[in-house]
């Protein structure tokens, strides 16, 4: 199983990298999105300017390799990048693959939020039973902004701190993640593994 | 959301280091073992700080980094001779999650605010080291052992407002004491900012952390020499914490 970890350029992509490779996957990092990989994973690392401004550049490559089938996994911020556009640093474009923005949590706790919380499945169908593992488990956040999606259904795992947010969202081949699974422990790993038998499959 | 126990790793030439109040360092061992052992036992986060901060114990440093985040399956932060957002993001590229700024942060604030643009607010921590002088808690840079002249509370909101992330804020009066936390400066800081303020300095007993996390209003609490001379074990200390009424990660 072949994955691909893009490099916006910034940020740590060695935890992502080796939980992968623990999982299973041979890991190739890269600047360029490319084919010959069963999955490609946006990195939770840099702020939605800095990502976008990368991955925009990439647009028609990625749109052709999303229409192609191959799987996807974004993580924070490499999810946010899959939703309409962010307000994060101004107003900034993102992929359009899902309907729906990025914006602040509004909460009155302490931001960012930092730390382990538990996730809860909104949703069990589909792709999304992915992540069913991790109901009622603690995994790690690290993020001020949250997606604020069009559709609900794509919603698979909610959590909490002060309002409700998207913890994890999913259709046909496409996961995103606010949750870092690659700083999540055991559980983080597992969920990996469940993508990994996902994808053998 | 549960309260973080880091588990923090003064390293020095490659080596876990401790000593009493910035001083008097002793050594406990291999920073890769130990940190894998911290992760095992439940640490919600590790914390590496390299308090040589050489050219030579740079590059040791960049090693370790690389050497304990293939193992990690948790959080880590480094810190530690941090100059500028070079430094910055060649540490997060070696495998870092968060970077910790002080000595820099003081001398040119606007890093701060350079680097959250960059890799985020989330990656960057700013450490404080504090030290009361009369009624008054002074914010101290290199090590320890100078008086910037800031007040740690100013200085905080101060790092809040330019982006940092989050605060560890080290009690110089309490570190390696085991005397219990500060818990006067950490409510200080803890109620007066909006990001989350980790605790450090001081800790010598399962109630040193109750106390922090409650009177001291922290949202994570940091130990190094506890842990290291095994006094007190991660996964206890978490279970007492639990059934004193505290949320943590079991």
């Amino acid at each position: 199983m072949k994955s691909l970890v893009i490099n916006y350029g910034v940020g740590n992509l060695y935890s992502i990298s080796s939980s992968l490779s623990r999982t299973g996957f041979e890991v190739e990092i890269s600047s360029i999105p490319k084919s010959g990989y069963d999955l490609i994973v946006f990195p939770g690392v840099g702020s939605f300017p800095a990502v976008s401004r990368y991955i925009l550049r990439y647009r028609d490559i990625l749109d052709d390799l999303y229409r192609s089938g191959i799987a996807f996994l974004g993580i924070c911020i490499g999810m946010h990048i899959l939703f309409e556009y962010s307000f994060e640093g101004g107003l900034n474009r993102g992929l359009g693959w899902f309907k729906g923005y990025v914006d602040k949590l509004r909460t009155s706790n302490k931001l960012p939020h930092i730390g382990w919380d538990k996730v809860f499945i909104a949703n069990n169908s589909g792709t999304c039973s992915l992540g069913s593992l991790l109901d009622n488990e603690y995994v790690y956040f690290i993020h001020s902004y949250i997606v604020y999606p069009a559709e609900e259904d794509i919603v698979c795992l909610m959590s909490e701190y002060g309002a409700k947010f998207p913890a994890m969202i999913a259709r046909g081949r496409v996961i995103g993640v606010q949750f870092h699974p690659e700083k999540s422990g055991k559980m983080g790993l597992k969920f990996l593994e469940s993508i990994y038998r996902w994808l053998k499959r | 959301m549960a309260k973080r126990i880091i588990a923090c790793l003064d390293v020095k030439n490659g080596r876990v280091v401790k000593g009493v109040k910035f001083v008097g360092l002793r050594d406990k061992g291999d920073p890769v073992e130990l940190a894998a052992r911290y992760e095992e036992e439940g640490a919600d986060e590790i914390v590496f700080l390299d308090i040589t901060a050489t050219v030579e114990g740079r590059k040791l440093l960049l090693n370790v980094v690389r050497d304990t985040a293939s193992v990690l399956t948790i959080p880590l932060t480094v810190g530690g001779g941090i100059r500028d957002l070079d430094d910055i993001l060649t540490v997060l590229s070696n495998g870092a999650d968060k970077v910790s700024i002080n000595t820099a942060a003081v001398k040119d604030r606007n890093i701060i605010l350079r680097a959250a643009e960059e890799v985020g607010s989330q990656s960057i921590v700013v450490a404080i080291d504090a030290k009361r002088i009369g009624s008054e808690y002074y914010v101290f840079t290199h090590s320890g052992t100078v008086n910037t002249g800031l007040k740690a509370l100013e200085w905080a909101k101060t790092v809040e407002a330019l982006g940092a992330g989050e605060i560890l804020l080290t009690s110089i009066d309490r570190d390696g004491t085991r005397m219990g936390y500060d818990i006067e400066l950490t409510r200080l800081i803890a109620e007066n900012v909006s990001i989350p303020v980790i605790a450090s300095g001081g800790a010598g007993s399962y109630e040193h952390f109750y106390e922090v996390l409650t009177k001291g209003k922290a949202d994570a609490a940091l130990a190094a020499g506890v842990f290291h001379d095994g006094v007190i074990r991660i996964g206890d200390l978490k279970r007492y914490l639990l059934s004193m009424g505290i949320e943590v990660r079991l």
